[in-house]
């Protein structure tokens, strides 16, 4: 067994104050550009109407974790990006829904 | 750590193709997701499905567990304790989950085992090095639990990245690589932590890839989350519910405040405390929800006193009930 330690000066929240650029957000999903461009002409992650460049573009984390659902939607299932942003929005309606349920005490999580 | 049967999990034979293989997934994905899932053990089962999938879709790291499997069945183990018994050291992954990252394509964000990291983790790791092209290394994503009193006022957590490298002598040997994470203040379930270059290793001189933590609140005895915002029941008397009263609450940020229960109040009655949930550029907030806890009838002074409450204020709770359907 052999172990080294290293400390890590660059953890960030992905959020307002630091952003993923689009290219990151591809990165991180394992894609190219081209694909969070559909993303974005499908609605699975939204961006300001008055911000047409990709390289305007900045995404939070809310963005990055519907990205990589919809990622993995298309692969397992073979579903298109169309029907996947269907399934992610009725997945996070479920989501809200069972949280809400949660915190009034009425579910167990 | 035991060796895992992913063509068990699947419910397979050894012998399925690809197709079979994504047909069982599919399948047991819409019995065990955890969003529809009515049974028990959803989230632990739904993990298992997409690691045994992650493993037996892939032509490479199928064939590669299907050695190791082999190994094992002979009496060989790949792991520092052989014959199959893998033993890591004792809470080397307290808090935190593996989850694979998005390599050879696709993204991965489902969980992982300890199994599936040590075995898998630092093949794909060598195979990225071996590659002779230049790219920037891929990123990794895992998960890690805190609590929500962390969460609003930062931690300092270490985690182990765990990996399976073959020595100079050709053995396979665990490596840990450790980093101490500095969680910062106001995070909320389901905000990503990005730790900088402690992804893969890049490739042909180019920098690694980024390790996205994806935050998420342990359970709480006293507060329940709701996005940013944060629910607790708060008990309270009869007489205070009646009445009215000022009353102590505990926060999260470690905080006692005073809170006035209105007179009339009845049980379930949700008060705001503002901005008193997970910080942020939009806070949430606390919200109380009263439960109207009877002091038990368990004396006779006790008794004497609810008798008296009966004669003294007479009310009929069913009173609007009615058989007339009307």
């Amino acid at each position: 067994m052999s172990s080294s330690t290293a400390t890590s000066t660059h953890a960030t929240t992905v959020g307002s104050a630091h952003p993923l650029a689009a290219h990151e957000l591809a990165h991180a999903c394992g894609a190219e550009i081209g694909w969070v461009i559909q993303l974005v002409e499908v609605g699975i992650v939204v961006v300001p109407e008055r911000t047409t460049s990709p390289e305007d573009w900045q995404f939070h984390s809310a963005d990055l974790q519907r990205a990589l659902e919809a990622r993995r939607l298309e692969r397992d299932f073979g579903v298109g990006l169309e029907a996947a942003a269907l399934i992610l929005d009725l997945q996070h309606e479920i989501r809200r829904l069972k949280a809400a349920l949660h915190a009034q005490g009425l579910l167990r999580p | 750590m035991d060796f895992k049967d992913y063509y068990k999990t699947l419910g397979i034979e050894r012998t399925a193709p690809e197709e079979e293989v994504r047909k069982a997934y599919r399948k047991l994905a819409r019995k065990y997701h955890p969003d529809v899932s009515k049974e028990p053990d959803a989230q632990a089962r739904m993990r298992d499905i997409n690691e045994a999938n992650d493993v037996l879709r892939d032509k490479e790291k199928r064939a590669a567990y299907d050695a190791l499997a082999d190994r094992v069945a002979q009496g060989y183990g790949a792991g520092e304790g052989g014959r199959g018994n893998y033993q890591p050291p004792p809470g080397w992954d307290k808090g935190f989950e593996f989850h694979r990252g998005p390599s050879q394509g696709p993204a991965d964000h489902a969980e992982f085992s300890e199994f599936f990291s040590s075995v898998f983790g630092k093949g794909e790791h060598r195979g990225a090095q071996n590659r002779q092209y230049r790219a920037r290394g891929e990123d990794h994503h895992a998960a890690i639990e805190i609590s929500i009193e962390d969460a609003i006022k930062g931690v300092e957590r270490e985690i182990v990245l765990r990996s399976l490298e073959v020595d100079a002598q050709g053995q396979p040997a665990f490596v840990n690589r450790t980093l101490s994470v500095k969680i910062p203040a106001g995070v909320h379930p389901g905000q990503f932590i990005r730790l900088a270059g402690q992804g893969m290793p890049g490739h042909g001189g180019e920098p690694a890839g980024d390790l996205f933590l994806e935050v998420r609140m342990a359970p709480h005895k006293l507060y329940r989350v709701d996005g940013r915002d944060l629910y607790m029941t708060l008990p309270v008397t009869p007489t205070e519910a009646a009445l009215g009263a000022q009353v102590h609450v505990p926060t999260p940020a470690g905080h006692v405040v005073e809170v006035t229960v209105p007179p009339n109040a009845r049980s379930g009655l949700k008060l705001r405390l503002k901005e008193r949930g997970f910080p942020g550029k939009t806070p949430g907030h606390l919200y109380l929800l009263l439960d109207i806890a009877l002091p038990p009838a368990d004396s006779e002074a006790a008794r004497q006193a609810y008798v008296q409450l009966a004669q003294a204020a007479p009310f009929d709770p069913r009173r609007h009930l009615t058989t007339s359907g009307v």
